[in-house]
């Protein structure tokens, strides 16, 4: 299959129709005149059908599960069920405000008890709340109900230590320093946690242990009853990163192996959409320990009545306005009500064949660093492709090129040259040998169309140092410094 | 088994076959037994039919806010949208992609966050715009973080008026790194903040910065905030403006705000119960190498040819992990998408005009609530846009609330902390006339408003 991206010359927005300086806003009675705008806001005046084009054909030059496989890594770029589309966009769903009585959105206050019901079930843990933005958000948040827990215990002084291992995500490190503790890394033994490094490394200073079961390398933590023992027993708290759910539904949960407090994103396990990088949706999770410190308002059903709760004295309080992204706690609703127990234990299940048989297939190619028992991903290492002056970089680009997106890159840093791969459980065979294809032709390509890749989008290798060093961030940034060798294009007419 | 999960006739039978191995259950020896677990117990799936009417049968629980006449707002609202920007929203070239990693297959989706960014450094009149946050308060918690990473001190100032929701927000955020946060009184009169304390705070020392909010808490526009850069110095000034406002009201970055932060949602996508939001952010150019989130900037291909990307990445945590400016992985950008869309088809004009029929709106509802005996319409002697806030004399707001909602309004909502323990606050009500209120619904918040208020008074 050849592939080829739309090449719209599409101007941008400001140049369809440049806004004139100068012009006078309207008048606004009773604004003070220290208050009141001197120059009326500089946008374009466009007509509908300009605007809908102009978008429609940026629209184009963008890649999207409903258009290619998505093989970023423990990013879990599953189908969006587009019955989720339907119903979140329901006036019964979406015309409602936060602030409307509790009366009048007893169906909304359901749907988030309900979700909250299995989200516990699935997590294993009891007390659940939908507030934060997303899987990072949920993670700083669980680290300040570490914090008040210690607090009420008088341990915050001396608990000044997160520890996480080599492996963690890049927020697990940047959300406990925004909580206020610093951070320890444990070192990784044949890519999971390694138990001595982890004994010697708790204290009574440990805060928590934030971990991802399975870890970033895709291998099942098998220690995990064993870590949680040496955490717990050092007076730490166990925290679980969610962002790999994907592979255990029904298998196992974080209350069985012994977390405390875990964060999920319902925009990976649940299938909702992206949106280009956000909206996402996170929830918390916790035990009896650290459930009362959980964000308010909770919600609670008294005889057939739904309220919030915010009588909750231990609560950190609110991380976010309102409850949470509700828009995607239905979507997620719809995906848990569709699947049932059976479908999500089916979900962990074909997400983990899925991704023994790519690795196994793409193994071929590249080397596999660690055991080939996988869990929902896996990794390769492009060190190899060094000898033929090709770095993983290169081979990602040529990919895209094939009219599939490239694997997480780069990540986790204790490979080298790593790709990190993961195709859900709505990926068929067909298209996962399809996958397989296009990576064989990718990787077995000469070094000069690998370097020259890609040529099949809507722009070429984009040189991303420049944009660092000077950095044109918006569009009087464009006007202030335009770059000699940039033909930005029209494909309209000079007038 | 939903279909979503692919089941062609013999596709996992030669999944497993290449696997060599006979059940998927071999794939997960690698987790203990002691860690294994039965049924889940969430109940059965259901049919995409079943599905549809289960979550309609739920939804119809709920009475949406074009059954009432609708006063609510605060950083929330219920605006009428374009079709046209939902049209593109539901695009799933854009919502079905994911952060643009790969920029060069993503360039859509990164141009509009490009002309985003451009949009609220318009708005702002500051020079960088991220390419958004989760919603207001969170961008404002981030804000003060910021001003920590470019200014030394221990002490942040906020407007006592800010709302509970927010200040919690702002306090979590704050501490973390243990910073302390000092509200600035308002004068009771006019909510307006009180200057000489900013100037007290500011000459004890130790300020790192300060938070204004345009509309303030009580929704009224305080033209204080424009003078507090002449007390701040060189102490940052945080702006927490509405965009909408911004349409006709002086850009902060011209009377000196170092950041601009806001709440983007009533551009372009519906309230749905409080989420998903847009939280924006802009500062100065000399410190956008402190400033949190995504942030996209130009450049060009090999031939030349203009291209965008995501940039200045060594601030954020999957380069910088504990040393990073923020931990956002998760932007807002399809929301951003929907904020910029409806700025470009409604036009500057258009938001114009939407703001002064808005504040048209308010001011006739101020004039028929301000005869009636029992309550303050508008509590403070300040200007106002799109909303204001009214005390009552008896009663509580809780009350008054619920009687307006059973004749059809919703009159708008309380101001005071709910959480059980918080100091005892006067009974307000911040109150916002929606796009579809017209004359026939101010006289109804009148006529129920009066008959409230009257059979309060009687119980009382």
């Amino acid at each position: 299959m050849t592939f080829r991206q739309a090449r719209w010359d599409e101007p941008d927005v400001w140049d369809l129709a440049p806004p004139p300086a100068g012009e006078a806003p309207p008048e606004v009675p009773g604004i003070p005149d220290r208050m009141r705008r001197k120059e009326a806001v500089r946008w374009p005046e466009l007509g509908e059908l300009e605007v809908v084009r102009h978008y429609t054909r940026l629209s184009q030059m963008n890649f999207g599960i409903d258009t290619v496989p998505y093989a970023l890594g423990s990013c879990t770029m599953k189908y969006n069920p587009k019955v989720s589309e339907l119903l979140a966009r329901r006036p019964g769903a979406a015309d409602l405000h936060p602030y409307q009585p509790e009366a009048t959105a007893q169906g909304a206050l359901e749907v988030i008890w309900r979700l909250e019901k299995i989200l516990a079930r699935v997590t294993g843990l009891s007390e659940v709340s939908l507030q934060p933005g997303a899987g990072a958000h949920g993670e700083w948040a669980a680290l300040l109900m570490v914090r008040a827990y210690f607090r009420d215990r008088g341990e915050l002084d001396q608990r000044t230590e997160v520890l996480l291992p080599d492996t963690a995500h890049g927020t697990n490190p940047a959300s406990a320093m925004m909580a206020g503790f610093s951070t320890r890394e444990i070192p990784s033994k044949e890519g999971c946690v390694d138990l001595a490094a982890l004994r010697g490394a708790v204290s009574d200073k440990t805060a928590c242990f934030m971990l991802t079961n399975p870890n970033t390398a895709g291998l099942f933590e098998s220690d995990i009853l064993e870590i949680a023992e040496i955490v717990h027993g050092a007076g730490g708290t166990l925290y679980y990163d969610g962002a790999n759910l994907n592979a255990i539904l029904g298998v196992t949960h974080p209350g069985r192996m012994g977390f405390d407090v875990a964060h999920l994103n319902l925009h990976k396990t649940f299938a909702t959409p992206h949106g280009g990088g956000g909206p996402g949706a996170g929830v918390l999770a916790a035990g009896e320990k650290l459930g009362p410190y959980l964000p308010v308002p909770r919600v609670v059903k008294s005889g057939r009545k739904f309220r919030f709760d915010y009588d909750r004295p231990k609560s950190i309080g609110k991380i976010k306005t309102a409850y949470g992204n509700f828009g995607l706690d239905l979507r997620a609703f719809v995906f848990a009500l569709t699947h049932g127990e059976e479908g999500l234990n089916h979900v962990s299940r074909r997400a983990v064949l899925n991704s023994n048989y790519l690795g196994l297939k793409m193994g071929k190619y590249l080397p596999r660093p660690f055991r080939t028992l996988v869990k929902h991903e896996f990794l390769l290492s492009g060190v190899p492709l060094k000898a033929k002056g090709v770095r993983t970089l290169d081979l990602a680009k040529r990919l895209l090129d094939e009219g599939v997106h490239a694997p997480t890159v780069y990540f986790p840093s204790l490979v080298e040259e790593a790709l990190m791969i993961e195709l859900p459980e709505t990926e068929s065979k067909r298209e996962l040998d399809g996958y397989i294809a296009a990576f064989e032709r990718a990787v077995t390509d000469s070094p000069e169309n690998l370097h020259a890749a890609p040529r099949n989008l809507a722009v070429g290798r984009i040189d991303e140092v420049l944009a660092a060093r000077e950095p044109r961030l918006s569009w009087k940034d464009l006007r202030a410094h335009p770059a000699k060798v940039e033909t930005p294009g029209s494909v309209r007419p000079a007038p | 088994m939903p279909r979503w999960i692919p089941n062609e006739p013999g596709e996992e039978a030669a999944l497993l076959e290449a696997l060599g191995i006979s059940s998927v259950e071999q794939l997960f020896t690698d987790v203990p037994k002691k860690a294994r677990i039965g049924r889940l117990g969430v109940g059965p799936g259901h049919e995409e039919r079943e599905v549809v009417r289960a979550v309609d049968q739920i939804l119809e629980r709920n009475k949406p806010l074009s059954r009432f006449a609708n006063f609510l707002g605060g950083r929330i609202s219920s605006r009428y949208s374009p079709a046209a920007v939902d049209a593109i929203v539901s695009r799933s070239e854009f919502y079905t992609s994911y952060t643009p990693y790969q920029p060069e297959a993503s360039q859509g989706m990164l141009r509009v966050l490009f002309e985003f960014q451009s949009l609220w450094v318009e708005l702002t009149g500051l020079d960088v715009a991220n390419a958004s946050l989760y919603d207001g308060a969170t961008a404002t918690g981030e804000a003060v973080l910021f001003c920590r990473r470019i200014h030394e001190g221990r002490r942040f100032l906020i407007p006592a008026s800010l709302p509970w929701e927010e200040k919690s927000v702002l306090l979590n955020y704050a501490s973390g790194p243990q910073l302390e946060v000092q509200e600035v009184p308002y004068d009771d009169r006019t909510g307006r903040l009180d200057l000489e304390a900013v100037r007290k705070a500011v000459a004890s020392g130790d300020v790192f910065g300060m938070l204004a909010d345009v509309p303030n808490g009580f929704g009224h526009i305080d033209e204080g905030v424009a003078e507090l850069k002449g007390i701040l110095g060189t102490i940052p000034l945080v702006v927490s403006a509405d965009p909408l406002s911004l349409s006709v009201l002086e850009a902060p970055g011209r009377y000196g705000a170092d950041v601009v932060v806001g709440e983007g949602q009533g551009f372009g996508v519906s309230p749905s119960f409080g989420g998903p939001l847009l939280g924006l952010f802009a500062c100065r150019e000399e410190n956008v190498r402190a400033a949190p989130g995504r942030i996209v900037g130009a450049s060009h291909d090999l031939d030349g040819r203009r291209a965008y990307a995501l940039t200045l990445q060594t601030r954020e945590q999957h380069i910088r992990r504990s040393r990073a400016t923020s931990n956002i992985c998760t932007n807002q950008s399809l929301i951003a998408l929907a904020f910029v869309v409806y700025a470009t088809t409604v036009g500057p004009r258009g938001l114009a005009d939407l703001q002064r029929s808005l504040a048209e709106k308010a001011r006739t509802l101020a004039s028929a609530l301000g005869g009636i005996d029992g309550l303050q319409a508008p509590r403070f002697d300040a200007p106002y846009l799109g909303e204001f806030t009214v005390e009552l004399g008896r009663g509580t707001a809780a009350e008054f609330l619920d009687r307006l909602r059973r004749r059809k309004v919703l009159g708008g909502h309380a101001l005071a902390d709910p959480r059980p323990g918080s100091p005892p606050a006067p009974e307000r009500l911040l109150v916002a006339p929606s796009d579809a209120i017209g004359a026939k619904e101010i006289e109804k918040y009148a006529r129920a408003a009066r008959a409230a208020i009257e059979a309060v008074g009687r119980s009382a």
